[in-house]
């Protein structure tokens, strides 16, 4: 019951960032989520008492739900780009793909493995949709904040695929995914920043000015 | 040569007789309606031919429901159409009504050609054009021809049936007749499609695959929710009503398709369910559908116009026809406890049975159909509030409203009539609902052994319920003192019928709300005296038909390109056409050569 | 005694209606650190409104006087068929959880005419906003209550309330019926009862041209729906624990999240509405998925 709940959470939580129009409640959403994916890998490492896990699940926290939104929200009120995300697919719209995706992604897990039986196994469907939808807001939203979030949405349904099918990545590697996170996010909140700096705007949209 | 099948044969099963009286419950109605309506609108020699025109439609209708010739159908149909164009076109003086007949003879001739290509195909097995004769042959077709086959019938009775996609003459054809002709092509001819596919589908055909059922609930869905989305935005009150047709068509094939998957899936009660539950929609949509444009066409005929914009305070001046309308309007918003109510419940209980016995990603995609329909259905209850209430509420926003008086009793009584049959489909839905169970139990013969729904309605429970409680209310609360004053004007002295809501605002949250796939556009004109004073302000709004726009006006463009590209081949000179003669013969001697 | 016990049942919910109503003003003041009025001034209210004289308009029909009986009757029809009190008290055979919505439906289109009638513009733009909204909302409505009785296989409100075992897919469907109970009891994030600001107003919009003993019925209508859709949760989804106390309990959320929030624009509401539908099929999928 317990895993059903966070499961479900994270995928609320996706749809509730499709809903969201401001980027305040984006990074909230983001938070959110990776609250759930927090709570999901502690319960993991706690049936499976590894010392390894424990440290991911420790990193988790302190990467997803703490650093990284609060850098986001730094940089976003930096450049005082709160009011909009530049949707380019009004909510409603935007819900009902989000929602035929993740009946895709259901009608595809449900061939790989039969989802009615263990609560786990609908762990992968969980972290494809979201995976789906995280690209989908990449795909829609023209802010570059929210590019962003579209990013580690998709990233966090990747690790909640590695996490539940495998029991976890290596944990070099999983180490290794959380620096890249890390570096990505700053190296883009970094870029933004210079963008807004320059252009006076963030709207990836207008970029498609610059080419030669 | 030996006669393909019985021509003189007749089907008197239990679907064509349902069928039949569907159409006679209507028909009889509207041509007493008709001697009114008619009356001072035409001259004697045109009314005579629009009678004959009118007996000879039904008769046509009547035979396509009756025969048990594929032939002798597919030309009753083509009787069906070219009849009922006939009487589109009418009012030929409108240039409006020739363009329509057009739009409409066009798209029904693409369906009846897919429809010939079927029955040849289904001929080629059974050298016979007798029903029991195609069903036998059936049996032994291929998989992927019957795909074929069924694709092609889709497509044919889609198109009369006015299915999104192919529902493109219906809001054209539909208003141009005169009223009681619409009244029976929206209530009944456009059922006949229906009716051939589960004559041709269900009962010779047979159902080949569970994709069949999906392909009509997606298509059923869109229908749905574009027509009543374009009928929401409609200022027309007969092109509105056209609208609510295909929505309502798409509800009838929500149950049809149903029917389909759940057959497939092996649950013949829940089919049975879900068959019933559409044909019962069909025979109350026939009902209130034809009521409502009687009553558009009194409405017509005592006002002149049919934009609802123009109207308003007709209640006070035409009660009859008001209570008539209400009556319809209530009844297809689906609210209890009328007969549509009782379709729409029997559908969404025929949805979740099957959303219960079945697992997976069916559940959920039967869960989301019911939620749409759901939806169809406040939608529509919007859209009738905005018809009933822009048309006969307040005061008449122009002269002719002001002016006009109720109907002759000749067109009164057929809308009273209809208005009852509606009230009694619902109350007495039970028993109407164990005489269609039996059709439907004919048309699906499978062992389903009746209906069983997982819980019960009660009309008549409901209905003395609200009224009890209503009574109870009316008797301790009347108000004692009343006094009648203006409308509330927050201190202005003049409201009227210039500062009315009207039917375009009424619709404009949803207008923007579904502006995704309506995609309006205004135009605004200021006529100025000085900088500061603005003299008229015109304010017009659009909607975008975006399966005009975008698939069939391109298709257009393309057939006329093709035709440019295949004129020159025809230069006019007699040298060239003997040429041409010649190389064919050329051509025929080598390749008969091959042989 | 079965009917007995139902006629009991709807006589109770009708008197505590408008106490609800005011409990609500009163956790909300609470909360505010003010005083605010009573717990039973919604029954002064009807009580004055019920002693007054009723001013009509000279444009408006018969509609206009039928709607307030029009729209008592449908709650009244509507609240025989939730058995609040215990799973066997309610007239399960005039019909289900479905039925409920449509017969709701017909007092607001009732409503909606009314709101018409009189040829006002306040009066047409509540009527629009009314139907716009409750237009998004009924999908949602029947989606949750479908995510509800899936489990036990029957709408029947009696069967799913008697459905012993509370599932993972019904709590999740309780948050979608709660949002569907903001919007239809017209409460905070999609309309505002306590003000009368042009702009703002959905339901009081609609009413404006109301006075007296009409006016009366109508909020009266208003307090029963709003127990009507609080004990579809407290009895029928939710079916544990003391009765009393889960309204309690919904009166108590409602009035924080109405303090909570702010109005939202009206074309906010769509993305509201169409994100209580994604959680809706979100308790389909679990129901599915068989938890």
């Amino acid at each position: 019951m317990a895993v059903g709940l966070i499961l479900f959470g994270i995928l609320v939580m996706a749809f509730a960032m499709v809903a969201a129009k401001r980027l305040s409640a984006l990074i909230f959403g983001f938070r959110a989520q990776s609250f759930f994916l927090f709570m999901l890998t502690f319960i993991l490492a706690w049936r499976e008492n590894s010392t390894q896990l424990y440290i991911v699940t420790t990193m988790l926290f302190a990467v997803k739900v703490v650093l990284v939104p609060n850098f986001l929200q730094k940089v976003a009120r930096r450049i005082k780009a709160d009011e909009d995300l530049g949707l380019s697919v009004n909510p409603t719209v935007s819900m009902s793909a989000a929602v035929l995706l993740s009946y895709m992604a259901y009608l595809f897990t449900g061939k790989i493995v039969s989802i009615p039986g263990e609560f786990e196994n609908s762990a992968l469907f969980i972290s494809l949709s979201a995976t789906m939808i995280g690209t989908f807001l990449m795909i829609t939203r023209m802010k570059a904040l929210a590019q962003i979030l579209g990013l580690l949405v998709m990233e966090n349904g990747i690790f909640l695929a590695a996490a539940s099918v495998s029991g976890g990545m290596p944990f070099i590697v999983e180490i290794a995914i959380f620096f890249d996170i890390l570096l990505v996010v700053i190296i883009l909140g970094i870029f933004v920043f210079k963008i807004n700096r320059l252009f006076t705007h963030i709207d990836v949209d207008k970029l498609t000015e610059l080419k030669g | 040569m030996q006669l393909a099948g019985n021509f003189g044969d007749l089907s008197g099963d239990y679907l064509s007789l349902f069928f039949l009286f569907t159409i006679l419950l209507i028909s009889v109605p509207a041509a007493v309606y008709s001697t009114g309506y008619m009356m001072g609108e035409y001259g004697g020699k045109k009314k005579a031919v629009l009678w004959a025109l009118l007996a000879a439609f039904v008769s046509s209708m009547a035979l396509v429901v009756l025969t048990a010739n594929a032939f002798v159908f597919l030309v009753a149909w083509e009787l069906m159409s070219l009849l009922s164009y006939f009487l589109v076109v009418s009012d030929f003086k409108h240039e409006k009504s020739v363009k329509a007949g057009t739009i409409y003879i066009v798209m029904t001739h693409i369906g009846t050609a897919f429809m010939t290509a079927a029955f040849l195909v289904m001929f080629r097995y059974s050298g016979s054009f007798d029903f029991s004769a195609l069903k036998e042959a059936c049996s032994t077709m291929p998989p992927e021809i019957k795909n074929i086959v069924f694709l092609m019938l889709l497509a044919g009775f889609g198109t009369k049936a006015g299915l999104v996609p192919l529902h493109i003459w219906l809001p054209y054809a539909h208003p141009q007749a005169p009223s009681h002709i619409s009244s029976i092509m929206s209530a009944v001819m456009i059922k006949t499609a229906v009716y051939g596919m589960l004559r041709f589908v269900f009962m010779i055909l047979g159902i080949g695959a569970i994709w069949w059922g999906n392909l009509v609930l997606v298509l059923a869905l869109v229908s749905c929710l574009a027509g009543i989305m374009y009928a929401l935005t409609e200022n027309d009150l007969k092109r509105l009503l056209a609208y609510s047709s295909v929505e309502n068509i798409g509800i009838i094939m929500l149950g049809v398709g149903a029917s389909m998957v759940f057959m497939k899936m092996g649950l013949p009660a829940v089919s049975l369910l879900a068959l019933c539950a559409g044909l019962f929609h069909l025979i109350n949509h026939a009902v209130f559908k034809g009521l409502l444009f009687l009553c558009a066409g009194s409405i017509y005929k005592a006002t002149g116009t049919r934009n609802i914009e123009h109207l308003g305070g007709l209640i006070k001046k035409m009660p009859v026809t008001a209570a008539a309308f209400l009556a319809g309007s209530i009844a297809i918003s689906g609210l209890p406890p009328f007969n549509g109510f009782v379709s729409e419940w029997l559908t969404l209980q025929a949805l979740f049975t099957g959303a219960v016995n079945t697992g997976g990603s069916y559940k959920i995609f039967l869960c989301v159909c019911a939620a749409l329909l759901a939806l169809t259905g406040g939608l529509a209850a919007a859209c009738f509030v905005k018809a009933f209430g822009v048309t006969f509420l307040a005061v008449p926003r122009s002269r002719a409203a002001e002016r006009a008086g109720e109907v002759p009793l000749s067109m009164k009584a057929p809308m009273v009539f209809l208005a009852a049959a509606a009230v009694l489909l619902g109350v007495g839905a039970p028993s109407a609902i164990r005489c269609i169970s039996a059709v439907a139990d004919s048309v699906i013969a499978a062992p389903a052994g009746g209906i069983t729904l997982s819980a019960s309605l009660n009309t008549v429970i409901i209905a003395s319920a609200i009224f009890t409680a209503s009574a109870a209310a009316f008797y301790f609360m009347r108000p004692r003192r009343t006094t009648e004053c203006n409308t509330w004007d927050c201190g202005y002295y003049k409201l009227g019928a210039r500062t009315e809501y009207s039917a375009t605002a009424f619709s404009k949250p949803l207008r923007i709300a579904f502006g995704f796939f309506l995609l309006p556009y205004s135009k605004t004109e200021k006529i100025r005296d000085s900088f500061y004073h603005v003299r008229s302000f015109k304010y017009e709004v659009f909607t975008t038909p975006v399966f005009r726009d975008y698939v069939y006006e391109p298709a257009v463009k393309l057939v006329f390109m093709a035709a440019r590209q295949v004129k020159k081949i025809q230069p006019g000179s007699i040298h060239v056409y003997v040429a041409y003669i010649f190389a064919t013969i050329v051509l025929l001697v080598i390749f008969m050569g091959r042989f | 005694m079965k009917y007995l016990l139902v006629a009991l049942q709807i006589v109770v919910l009708i008197a505590v209606s408008p106490f609800i109503t005011g409990l609500i003003k009163k956790i909300k003041n609470f909360i505010r650190l003010r005083k605010g009025p009573g717990v039973f001034q919604p029954y002064y209210d009807l009580a004055k409104l019920a002693g007054k004289e009723e001013v009509i308009s000279r444009d408006t029909s018969w509609i206009f006087a039928f709607a307030p009986y029009a729209v008592i009757g449908s709650v009244t029809a509507a609240l025989l068929l939730v058995p609040a009190f215990g799973p066997g008290i309610s007239l399960n055979r005039a019909g289900d959880l479905i039925a409920m919505i449509f017969i709701l439906a017909f007092g607001r289109f009732f409503m909606a005419l009314a709101g018409l009638d009189a040829g006002s513009a306040f009066g047409g733009m509540g009527s629009s906003r009314e139907m716009f909204i409750s237009s998004l909302v009924e999908p949602v409505a029947l989606l949750s209550v479908f995510a509800v009785s899936l489990n036990c296989g029957s709408t029947d409100a009696q069967a799913v309330a008697s459905y012993g075992t509370f599932r993972f897919s019904t709590l999740v469907a309780t948050g979608a019926l709660f949002a569907v109970t903001i919007a239809e009891t017209s409460r905070i994030p999609v309309d505002n009862r306590e003000t009368h600001l042009e702009l703002t107003m959905i339901h009081e919009a609609m009413v404006l041209e109301y006075s007296g003993r009409s006016l009366a019925l109508i909020e009266l209508a208003s307090h029963i729906k709003q127990v009507l859709f609080f004990s579809v949760i407290a009895a029928v989804a939710v079916p544990f624990g003391n009765y009393a106390v889960k309204m309690l309990v919904i009166a108590a959320a409602v009035a924080a999240l109405e303090v909570s929030m702010a109005k939202m624009r009206l074309f906010r509401v769509v993305d509201m509405m169409s994100f209580s539908f994604v959680l809706s099929v979100i308790a389909v999928v679990i129901s599915a998925m068989g938890y």
